[in-house]
């Protein structure tokens, strides 16, 4: 081990149904799968049996981290929880879960690459990972109370440097739709209910040490140098969101609102965010503020700061101080989250008093925060609250819950958008109280089996933005046509991925980002305007594997893909370009482990081909091109009736996807006809015992 | 004429400084601060045609210092390590004529990214019109042959926004002011 650096060097493994800690060897046992979601699915597949359920103690779950978490490297602040996913339907199946915060990095200095829990503890307990040091603690005192708290008690114990990643009452209660959240607001869904299955309140770790650095310590300065000069704002948009002296481009839709005269408000004295010339690398943390791009202008006045990750100037989890709800709603005045976490709240309502930028809709979310962020409760990418709605305003709600319980409900404040009617549902949620908040707490496959309901309807219903098993759509063909669609296909939840539409959405001309997606995919024509899709063609089904892969990298390394990649920059001197090779950069310094980019791509496209094994072993049947890789029917809808292809739709063409399809297993080097990977491409990539395995369980095409 | 290399630094101190509080600056302007400072005893013909031509000069020798002319043919000055071709572009527009500036920013924008632009956008800086001033522009263009290209596309949450039909079709102009008014906020 010691000739790399990166890695702690250890996996700590914890059984709670025995008390039995041990460690493997990360190198030894893990090297080429990195780190993050790599460890995650090595360990599914080796020691988790096909037909168990999430919340069985055979389950595991692993906390996994990467190479670069704890390293000067920006944006390493994830930690990866892979496991079997409760809300995935009709049947779970392995996926993951990603927070920011400082949980990776601490567990790093603890000495830790991963944790790794298996069984079930007999009664409440929390794992205490200190230097080393691993102790089991009795956590009946915790059970029943909400994050703060628990990170708070948890705190006193461990010291305020300990970053603790704890469940609330919806995992406790094995509410599917549940988180666990270190650091306040850095939250990973869908995990928390397998922690409360365990008996697992909380993990708190703390360490001093630190991460080796392998490689020439100039050279490692210079390209975390680099990789600072090439970030844009939050999701990596890299022109302004208005004009400002030194750009030559802006765009009303970057989250880069930074710009003289838009001041934090609510900092004390407050703070003129300013020009953020892109060169002066200390003005980063300036640029985005969330809270303002969300919610509008009037945000600006309730800005403290900018929050975030560890080792991350970006600062996407804007904080914001509003005195009013202390008084209205008994709340803290202080909350921060970023995207559908700050939007938590707010996204339950249809309409607002005083419109959907006003001031009631920000006192929403601060509800909202306030409430699931201490509960645990997960949004599942909106889902949950877009399917409120729908239930409701369809009136299904009324059919299938009891008329007392529905009446207990004040449905006069909600259609009035008063957000303490936060205070009835939420807590119902995490404690599963009442049928209505018992099956929203399911997921939306889960409850539309429980209700009845046909998931035909939510797969034609462009509004609710649902895509298959249970989970909606992550930046598809609305950011990147057939591409997006492609990517929308392969997982087991939502996408997660922003390697796509974080390019799409950087804010250059469409003639930069044609020029760039030469360089990167081998033709302008891999990238459309926005609503202006062009049929497909090999070169956007290589950005699809590529996106998917820099994804999965990302989540290996520890690296932010919602950051990432940094393959624009706000440099005009480079032409806008940034550097695709800057992950194989930093992983070889920090590692000492010398790796081209083709080469760590390649361990990606390991990583993720291992993704794809578990997925065809858990669902028993190597039909993936029609059994797994769906598309709802609204991707194909348009409402106006416009065709494919002409501008202003962003509707696909159903036999132009299937041509996608073909070009995108071709590029996997997968069969065509299943989209299942071949035995050559088990074998090309080093998994060939995985290719037998398939093979003996006929699951190989 | 020994003073001739100090005139030749002070302005380019005037249009470095000038650029880096985010302004333009004329002949006259540049004329006025040599004056005060000492360099010029008036401002004559004669002065203001030595002023030009050492001007020129300047203008070779620093390759960051570029000249933008606005509509009516008189150039203003700036320096692109502090400014863009488009913000000084947009300086430009906004001094002469706020009609001509919201049509060239919109059909810009139409034409290059492509998108459509919030009219709210130009109550801010570095436009800073008023909302009178806008309606005004707007009413104006519609009567004007040369900005009939600048049409009016509102979002499903009542934005307005702006486009030129030399660029985009109506039903593409809606599409995209919806995805940067509501769409990238329902996709974060």
């Amino acid at each position: 081990m010691a000739k790399y650096g990166g890695w702690a060097g250890k996996v700590l493994r914890v059984d709670l149904s025995t008390g039995r800690m041990s460690t493997d060897d990360t190198v030894e046992q893990y090297k080429d799968y990195l780190g993050g979601t790599g460890i995650g699915y090595k360990v599914i597949w080796d020691e988790v049996q096909a037909g168990t359920k999430p919340f069985d103690p055979e389950n595991k779950i692993v906390f996994g981290v990467g190479p670069l978490a704890g390293t000067g490297a920006p944006c390493n602040g994830r930690t990866a929880i892979t496991t079997l996913w409760p809300t995935c339907w009709p049947r779970p199946l392995v996926a993951s879960g990603h927070m920011g915060g400082h949980f990776a990095a601490e567990l790093k200095y603890a000495g830790y690459d991963a944790i790794i829990i298996e069984g079930k503890a007999d009664h409440p307990v929390w794992l205490s990972v200190m230097d080393g040091r691993t102790e089991i603690k009795d956590a009946r005192q915790l059970w029943g109370q909400g994050i703060r708290r628990s990170t708070i008690e948890i705190n006193q114990q461990m010291g305020p440097e300990a970053t603790v990643a704890a469940i609330g009452q919806a995992g406790e209660n094995l509410v599917p739709m549940s988180v666990v959240m270190n650091s306040y607001s850095h939250s990973a869904g869908g995990v928390g209910g397998v922690m409360g299955s365990k008996n697992l309140k909380a993990i708190g770790v703390r360490g001093t040490g630190s991460v080796r650095i392998a490689g020439n310590k100039e050279e490692w300065e210079k390209a975390i140098k680099l990789h600072l000069s090439l970030l844009g704002a939050n999701n990596q948009n890299v022109v302004p969101n208005s004009p400002q002296p030194w750009a030559e481009h802006y765009n009303a839709g970057s989250r880069w609102m930074a710009s003289a005269g838009r001041r934090w408000g609510a900092s004390d004295p407050n703070i003129d965010t300013g020009a953020c010339e892109p060169h002066n690398l200390n003005r980063i943390a300036y640029r985005t503020n969330n809270a303002a791009f969300f919610l509008g202008d009037k945000a600006w006045q309730y800005t403290v700061r900018g929050n975030g990750c560890t080792a991350c100037p970006i600062r996407c989890h804007t904080m914001l101080k509003v005195p009013a709800v202390a008084a209205k709603y008994g709340i803290p005045e202080v909350g921060q989250n970023t995207c559908v976490g700050l939007l938590f709240g707010k996204a339950f309502f249809k309409t607002f008093p005083d419109g959907p930028r006003g001031q009631t809709a920000i006192e929403a979310c601060m509800v909202g925060m306030h409430l699931a962020d201490d509960l645990g409760i997960w949004e599942n990418y909106g889902q949950l609250q877009r399917d409120f709605q729908a239930l409701y305003y369809n009136g299904i709600f009324g059919r299938k819950v009891a008329e007392k319980e529905f009446k207990s409900y004040s449905w006069d404040k909600y259609e009035e958008g008063d957000p303490t009617f936060l205070f009835e549902l939420l807590p119902k949620i995490a404690n599963k109280q009442g049928e209505l908040a018992t099956a929203l707490g399911l997921g939306t496959g889960y409850l539309l089996e429980r209700w009845g309901i046909p998931e035909q309807e939510w797969l034609e219903n462009h509004e609710l933005l649902y895509w298959k098993f249970g989970h909606p759509k992550h930046h598809s063909n609305e950011d990147a046509g057939q591409c997006g669609v492609i990517i929308n296909t392969q997982y087991n939840r939502d996408a997660q991925c922003h390697s796509h539409s974080n390019f799409t959405r950087n804010g250059l001309p469409l003639e930069v980002q044609k020029r760039l997606a030469v360089e990167l995919w081998g033709a302008p024509d891999a990238v459309d305007g926005v609503a202006d899709f062009t049929p497909m063609n090999v070169y956007k089904a290589k950005m699809a594997k590529w996106s998917l892969l820099r994804k999965e990298l990302h989540d290996c390394l520890s690296l932010c893909n919602w950051m990432g990649p940094w393959v624009a920059s706000p440099l005009r001197e480079r032409d806008y370009r940034g550097e695709d090779s800057i992950e194989s950069l930093l992983y070889s310094l920090a590692t000492g482990d010398r790796k081209s980019r083709q080469e760590l791509d390649q361990v990606a496209e390991r990583i993720f081909l291992l993704h794809r094994a578990l997925t065809i072993r858990d669902m028993g049947t190597k039909e993936m091109r029609t059994k797994h890789d769906t598309i709802p029917h609204w991707v194909f809808a348009d409402p106006k009736d416009r065709a494919a292809f002409s501008k202003g739709t962003i509707r696909m063409d159903r036999d132009d996807i299937k041509l996608a399809m073909d070009m995108y297993y071709e590029e996997m080097a997968w069969d065509k006809q299943t989209g299942s990977p071949t035995r050559e491409t088990y074998r090309r990539l080093g998994l060939e015992t995985v290719a037998d395995e398939l093979a003996k369980r006929g699951l190989l095409t | 004429m020994e003073q001739e290399p100090k005139i030749c630094t002070n302005i380019l101190k005037i249009i470095h400084a000038r650029s880096e509080s985010g302004q333009l600056v004329r002949v006259e302007e540049i004329l006025a601060e040599l004056k005060e400072q000492g360099f010029l005893e008036s401002e004559d013909v004669e002065q203001k045609a030595h002023l030009e031509t050492t001007l020129k000069q300047v203008l070779k020798e620093n390759r960051d210092l570029k000249a933008i002319s606005g509509k009516n043919g008189i150039p203003y000055y700036y320096s692109a390590q502090s400014l863009s071709e488009t913000y000084a572009g947009i300086l430009v527009r906004k001094s002469e004529n706020p009609l001509w500036l919201i049509a060239e920013v919109v059909r810009e924008n139409s034409q290059l990214y492509p998108r459509p632009v919030p009219v709210d956008s130009f109550l801010e800086p570095p436009f800073g019109l008023t909302r009178e001033e806008i309606a005004e522009c707007l009413t104006t263009m519609r009567e004007q042959r040369e900005y009939q290209d600048i049409a009016r596309t509102i979002t499903s949450v009542g934005t307005p926004f702006l486009y030129s039909t030399q660029h985009l079709d109506p039903d593409h102009a809606f599409t995209l002011a919806e995805w940067l008014d509501v769409g990238q906020v329902n996709n974060p």
